[in-house]
């Protein structure tokens, strides 16, 4: 079965146009890279397939669930981790998480968010209030709570945004510990990495798909080459 | 893992953001400190004519000015902690009706309203009214005060929703709010003046406006509670 399906969506804000008929197939296990300028519509893709937008025409489904029939349902098969902590600063790192448990319906929270942050290497700073972390720390309890449910299909919206090579290095290896058979999509301004992170890559530009292959039918300068010409072409 | 039952979820989302503003006080004490300044105001106001104003007829229309103001300080702050660190967005990402966000974040608002009133109320008494005597149905008061802040809190937590994302949110909310609770505001004010001044026909000027702030509470309340899933998915 394919983890993601995505056919013609389109999203428009007012008349401009988002996403512009966006199609691919995604099989689980997969990790997918998404590269593109600024405003190509790669944020919005992730929105709309993560079901935090309405796309205004076309049709996607999760892990075979279509997104506007059974929102609810692909809600508790994703997890997703973006820029932005989604962490309440002024609670714990484990308040926080507990709160995500429970509005996830997991079993006992209590205990899933003290292994999460051992998981995540925070568990002496479990009571500390989430304001008082770094942004490397910030991002590692982002990652327990997008785990907090045990997501099969896991957003990562520019993930390193804000974080030293330290931090990245960090959030790489917890990223990799928890891969397991999860299916990965990424938004990433970071050709090398995102490139070397994926097995599957799309090019998005003015919201359409310029590119959408696996690694392995592509050759990274080709590629990149392809990346540059298509930054070259700017937005509408 | 089952799917929790809205109400647990909405027990959660209460308790969330009771936690927050017991650990921060911020609403209560921007609208504590509000409220405060807005009696020392009427004070100074009034203090030169006092002596010929009937403060008991007046009274209703100076405690819902000071309540409405208060609560658009508060309203406006209501979704302050959704918005950074997109919090909204993870708790969209769960699965819940949308619904359940609207009933917690109301309750909530509802819950620091009637705690700022519980202490503005006996200050505006004890400034404005300890020197007159008391009507019989001055207790009374506390339907209207409960009924309007049911309804203020109820509209003002759909439209803080729908001003979170935009430019100048706190003048946007006051545009909507405003004209949208008249209705409410206005029947809050007659009901609570006639407990106040407690002629002798009272119960005619108090019932039948609460009877109306009621049935405004439940067809807006409804609407917002109907609406909700629109508004934050827009």
């Amino acid at each position: 079965m394919n983890a993601i399906e995505a056919h013609n969506l389109s999203k428009a804000f007012g008349t401009r146009k988002a996403l512009d008929g966006v199609s691919f197939e995604l099989p689980e296990g997969a990790f997918l890279s998404i590269f593109g300028p600024n405003g190509a519509g790669k944020t919005t893709l992730l929105r709309v397939l993560s079901t935090l937008a309405r796309p205004t025409a076309g049709s996607a489904s999760i892990c075979g669930i279509d997104l506007k029939e059974s929102p609810n349902e692909v809600r508790g098969l994703i997890g997703m981790i973006s820029h932005a902590s989604m962490l309440y600063p002024d609670l714990t790192a484990e308040e926080n998480l507990v709160l995500y448990a429970e509005l996830y319906g997991v079993a006992d929270p209590q205990a899933r968010a003290r292994e999460l942050l051992e998981a995540v290497g925070l568990s002496h700073r479990r009571i500390d209030q989430v304001r008082t972390f770094s942004r490397g720390m910030t991002q590692r309890v982002s990652i327990a709570r997008a785990l907090v449910h045990d997501p099969r299909v896991m957003f990562l919206d520019e993930p390193y945004s804000g974080l030293d090579p330290h931090a990245v290095d960090i959030f790489d290896d917890l990223i990799a510990s928890v891969r397991g058979d999860r299916t990965f999509v990424m938004v990433s301004h970071d050709l090398a990495k995102g490139f070397a992170l994926c097995t599957h890559a799309l090019v998005l530009a003015r919201g359409r798909v310029v590119t959408f292959a696996k690694k392995e039918d592509l050759d990274f300068e080709d590629f990149a080459q392809l990346y540059r010409d298509t930054v070259g072409m700017g937005v509408s | 893992m089952g799917r929790p039952s809205a109400f647990a979820q909405y027990k959660t989302l209460l308790a969330k953001d009771l936690r927050q503003e017991f650990r921060t006080r911020e609403m209560l004490t921007s609208m504590g400190i509000y409220a405060l300044l807005v009696i020392i105001v009427y004070g100074a106001a009034l203090a030169l004519t006092a002596r010929g104003i009937d403060i008991a007829n007046m009274g209703g229309g100076l405690l819902w000015v000071l309540i409405v103001f208060t609560s658009l300080l508060g309203l406006g702050r209501s979704f302050a902690h959704e918005k950074e660190q997109a919090c909204m967005d993870g708790i969209m990402l769960v699965p819940l009706d949308r619904s359940v966000i609207f009933l917690a974040k109301a309750t909530a608002n509802i819950l620091f309203m009637l705690a700022v009133e519980v202490i503005t109320v006996p200050l505006f008494y004890f400034f404005f009214m300890s020197g007159q005597p008391v009507a019989a149905t001055f207790f009374w008061v506390v339907a209207p005060l409960l009924v309007g802040t049911i309804g203020m809190a109820g509209i003002g937590t759909m439209l803080s929703t729908i001003t979170m994302n935009t430019r100048s949110r706190d003048v946007m909310l006051a545009i909507l709010f405003i004209p949208l609770i008249y209705p409410l505001l206005y029947a809050c004010v007659t009901a609570t003046t006639a407990a106040i001044a407690g002629t002798e026909f009272w119960t005619d000027f108090f019932v039948m406006p609460l009877v109306l702030a009621c049935g405004y509470d439940v067809v807006m309340l409804l609407v917002c509670w109907v609406l909700y899933d629109f508004v934050v998915s827009a």
